[in-house]
């Protein structure tokens, strides 16, 4: 497996465009996230009858944001900046959680930093990515539990972390990955290391 | 300002001018610069000496690397791309970016460097950046927005929705009206002064412009070269022009440079003189060379683009008069009804007929378009087909068999892999292919000189080439009418020559054209069909009182609404929380009535904003009496504890003013600057991310590829699209916005200082206060239980 580029050294010398990037991306998922919002009532629904836990598979989307923005600026910091501007953008005009969709955005953030930081900022793969997507999700089903899921028993709240931690692996890691590739093969990431690994694999 | 200026700070307010010694002499020495990914340099060891006060037209072939010089001269080659950079460029003896500010830089789209939502903020960003005590910045601010003549018109500024801040009024000379004058208001040229004005505040002593009025209609070009050719003067500023359509310039400068393709310069010298001869060559490369006739429209055979039913030979398209309204609700739900386009005569569009809407920017020509695509529904009158069907009411296959559209963003048609493939999709969604098609489509290529390109990704394309790209992609399956929104814009001579023809040869095989633009040329073609369209006139905005809740500050919103959080958790059943949902229904109320908009209209608009909130109450409701043994006190308990953590922020968040955040996260957290300018700057294009979402979800519904509920699949397919579609057009104006802010010294600016002040008011604290009412009352409940 090909080596992943970092971002230039030092790695806390963030570029403007480092920043607007992430900000900019954060509140084009923060549209899509308000749309997922509307949209994802019926589904959700549906697997809720089946078995309630699986309400994870329809909240792992919301996690894409962070490892995106890991994916793309490779700084410290990026993929928390990122999911956290989607969750304001996603609040303001109204979304079902209010105020605590910014929390979630913070935790979630959070596990998909912590993974890219586990990964010494070096490694951007598919695996890496799923592996922070699979990070965004302990410490939000945690706190859902808390805040949303207050009169489930034990098995349902451990049954509802695996489910979310699973889905955020495939959909928000294996989605995101996938989403990055294809700006990257669009030609709009020139200015980031994903953009350069993508000439460097057009040039073999 | 920790980094030490190169050169002393001049004094607010006094003039280049007046400096004993001239500046803003520029050196380039093999210059050299070549993007990762491309083979051969973009500038090729290029020598170029300007001295101080000379004003410069750099003109080339499209691709010959000029806007790439704009950007190397100003020191920001490698703020958005990177790449293989060697010589050097200096300014007056040192590197550009050396004094933040000391190069000015404007861009070809009106609002691509716009970073704040009033005029007067906007202005003041370099100066922020730079750390100019806040003393000082209403006068830079006053004298920059003075010497290009931006001026608010009556009544643009009592109109607006934003709230006069504080600290505004003392900027000069202009009664405070700039403070209180959104940026979203302005027309195209104000925009594109603003960008003149907001590099003016940093005392530049060379300007750069990079096409700055490609995009304006002919008054508006003319209100910035104006500018631009007052400002020069006055300040005695080196100037550095990138345009095609070199005409209008030809009076404003003295030199003329002219790149060749491989980005070298191959003449130079006094405008009218190098212009003389270099003329033919200039002509050969496809610049607009002032004087010449225009360009000759190629033969395109009409078999390539024939309409496919050819039976008919009637109307494709029959609109009455037409009257397209927006309503816009404030967070009150108080409405405004603007006319946003009207027609003044019924369009009748036949067959091989060319209609031009023409009129200023603002004056709706796209918005019409709009409605004759069926993407909206007029107010008044009606948009119907041959055969009578309004056009709104076709599924997307008898819109895309029947109607093609070209838009203004053509990056945002784009749907295939290959620049083939785009060109095919259509036809191949409404099942038209047939064995010549490819053969066809190739041709199709050659003519608008994309023939070499058919197997690259459409994506990688340049503006001018996506813009091509749409038009064949438009016609090439044979739909009866056409929808050009400026196909012309931004073409050199030669591939406008091309589009002129391809669209000839549709018409003359029966297809018709309605198009927006201001192309002088196309509206010649048009001949008597040209519709006039003016500006409608702007709608007063809500008049009387304010509620309560407007003018709080974000933060004090922010906490108020987390406030709910604990209310929710702490509440001990249903009863209570039904308790505490009455104090926050109370406080609600009272925060949002107001004499503006009496009790119903900001109820109703708090319940359409709380439905979310309340579909995701009733689904933690369902499953928690699903698993709690049909318990309907346990479902009662969840439903209400989401309520009420809910319903405050649908209250209070939409009041947050974005700028006003950054102000305060800033200034009262002390949160990092840089980051937090990045946040307002990305909030303040929510509202255009929206859009663009619906217009690329449109452009996929036009070209026939829109998803159907029959194909779970297709949907996945078209979510995705959607989203990879935002995302890039978002890196593209993160990418555009990074250059033009670094032109404004941000890429140093560690300590900022702020134009206006974040107070904390003792609006703030009573609404902090009262939210945390709810949250003491569960406390006390929690209490009396135990």
């Amino acid at each position: 497996m090909p080596r992943s580029i970092r971002a230039t050294a030092p790695l806390m010398a963030w570029r403007t465009i480092d920043i607007l990037t992430i900000t900019f991306l954060g509140a084009a998922f923060g549209i899509a996230y308000w749309g997922w919002g509307l949209a994802y009532q019926a589904p959700s629904t549906a697997l809720t009858t089946i078995f309630p836990p699986l309400a994870g598979i329809t909240g792992a989307p919301w996690l894409i944001a962070g490892v995106v923005g890991g994916l793309i600026v490779r700084r410290p910091g990026a993929a928390l900046l990122c999911e956290v501007v989607a969750a304001l953008v996603s609040m303001i005009p109204g979304t079902q959680w209010g105020f605590t969709t910014l929390i979630s955005g913070i935790l979630q953030g959070l596990g998909a930093e912590l993974a890219f930081a586990i990964l010494g900022y070096g490694a951007y793969g598919l695996a890496a990515a799923m592996f922070a997507g699979a990070m965004s999700a302990p410490l939000e089903a945690v706190y859902e539990w808390f805040v949303y899921w207050t009169d489930w028993g034990w098995s349902y709240k451990i049954a509802y972390l695996v489910i979310l931690t699973a889905a955020g692996a495939v959909i928000a890691g294996g989605l995101g990955w996938v989403i990055t590739r294809a700006l990257a093969a669009a030609g709009a990431l020139g200015a980031f290391p994903p953009g350069q690994e993508a000439r460097e694999a057009r040039a073999v | 300002m920790r980094s030490a200026p190169s050169r002393p700070v001049r004094r607010p307010g006094r003039l280049a001018l007046s400096d004993t010694r001239a500046t803003g002499r520029v050196e380039v020495a093999g210059l050299t610069w070549r993007p990762y990914g491309r083979k051969v340099p973009v500038l090729r060891d290029l020598d170029l000496t300007i001295e101080a006060g000379e004003r410069v037209l750099l003109v080339g072939p499209s691709g010959s690397g000029k806007s790439t010089l704009l950007r190397a001269l100003a020191g920001l080659l490698e703020t958005a791309d990177a790449g293989e950079l060697s010589g050097t460029v200096t300014l007056d003896g040192v590197a550009p970016g050396d004094r933040p500010g000391s190069v000015g830089l404007v861009l070809q789209e009106p609002g691509a460097g716009v970073v704040a939502a009033t005029v007067a903020r906007d202005v003041a960003f370099g100066p922020e950046n730079v750390g100019m005590p806040r003393a000082e910045m209403p006068g830079r601010v006053a004298s920059a927005l003075a010497a290009v003549r931006l001026a608010p018109d009556r009544g643009a500024v009592a109109d607006s929705q934003v709230l006069p801040a504080s600290g505004v009024d003392e900027v000069a000379g202009l009664g405070g009206a700039a403070g209180a004058w959104p940026t979203s208001a302005l027309s195209g040229g104000q925009t594109q002064r603003l960008a003149l004005a907001g590099a003016l505040a940093l005392e530049p002593s060379l300007l750069l412009l990079d096409e700055p009025t490609a995009m304006l209609d002919a008054e508006n070009a003319q209100s910035v070269r104006a500018a631009v050719d007052e400002v020069v003067t006055a300040r005695g500023l080196t100037l550095v022009v990138v345009e095609h359509l070199l005409g209008p310039w030809v009076d404003l400068v003295d030199r003329l440079v002219v790149l060749d393709e491989d980005g070298a310069v191959v003449a130079d010298g006094p405008v009218r003189e190098t212009l003389a001869s270099e003329g033919e060559r200039l002509l050969a490369t496809g610049v607009w060379v002032p004087g010449a006739p225009a360009p000759t429209p190629i033969e395109v055979d009409p078999a390539l683009v024939t309409r496919a039913s050819t039976r008919h030979t009637e109307s494709a398209l029959a609109a009455t008069e037409l009257t397209v309204a927006r309503t816009t609700r404030t967070v009150d739900g108080v409405a405004t009804t603007r006319v946003a386009a009207r027609t003044s005569e019924p369009l009748v569009v036949g067959a091989g007929q060319l209609h031009a809407l023409v009129g200023p920017s603002g004056s709706g020509k796209s918005t019409i378009l709009h409605a004759l695509a069926g993407f909206l529904t007029p107010t008044t009158g009606r948009v119907e087909t041959r055969t009578g069907q309004v056009v709104a009411d076709l599924d997307p296959a008898g819109l895309a068999a029947h109607v093609a559209w070209v838009p203004q963003w053509s990056s945002s048609t784009i749907v295939a892999r290959t620049v083939l493939d785009e060109v095919l999709v259509t036809a191949q969604a409404l099942g038209r292919l047939d064995a010549g098609s490819e053969t066809r489509a190739r041709a199709l290529l050659d003519v608008l000189g994309l023939g070499p390109l058919a197997s690259a990704d459409p994506r990688q394309l340049s503006g001018g080439e996506q813009r091509r790209l749409a038009v064949a992609a438009a016609l090439f399956h044979g739909p009866e009418l056409v929808l050009a929104d400026e196909p012309t814009v931004g073409q050199d001579r030669h591939t406008w020559a091309a589009v002129v023809g391809l669209l000839a040869a549709y018409r003359s095989g029966g297809g018709a054209i309605v198009t927006a633009t201001h192309d002088a040329h196309v509206i010649t073609l048009a001949g008597d069909r040209v519709h006039r369209l003016t500006a409608p006139p702007a709608a007063p905005g809500p008049r009387g009182g304010e509620p309560l809740l407007a003018g709080r500050g974000p933060l004090a919103l922010l906490l108020g609404s987390a406030l709910a959080v604990p209310a929710g958790v702490l509440s001990p059943g249903w009863r209570p929380s039904l308790v505490l949902l009455g104090i926050q229904l109370v406080l609600a109320v009272s925060g949002l009535v107001s004499a503006r908009s009496g009790v119903i209209a900001p109820l109703r608009a708090l319940l359409t904003r709380l439905v979310p909130g309340l579909l995701a109450a009733v689904s933690v409701a369902w499953s928690t009496w699903l698993l709690g043994g049909r318990d309907l006190a346990l479902a009662g308990n969840g439903l209400t504890r989401v309520l009420l953590i809910v319903l405050p922020s649908a209250v209070l968040l939409p009041f947050i003013d974005t700028d006003r955040l950054g102000d305060q996260l800033a200034q009262t957290l002390h949160l990092p600057d840089r980051p937090v300018v990045a946040v307002s700057a990305a909030m303040h294009r929510m509202q255009s991310f929206g859009q663009i979402w619906e217009e690329i979800a449109r452009a996929r519904r036009i070209r026939g590829v829109a998803a159907t509920w029959r194909r779970p699949a297709t949907i996945v397919g078209h979510v995705l699209a959607l989203t990879v579609g935002l995302l890039l057009r978002a890196l593209r104006s993160a990418a555009e916005l990074a250059v033009a802010m670094d032109a404004r010294g941000f890429a140093r600016a560690q300590r900022r200082t702020w134009f206006h002040p974040a107070r904390w008011t003792w609006g703030d604290t009573a609404l902090v206060a009262l939210s945390a009412l709810p949250a003491l009352v569960a406390v006390a409940f929690v209490m009396v239980v135990r």
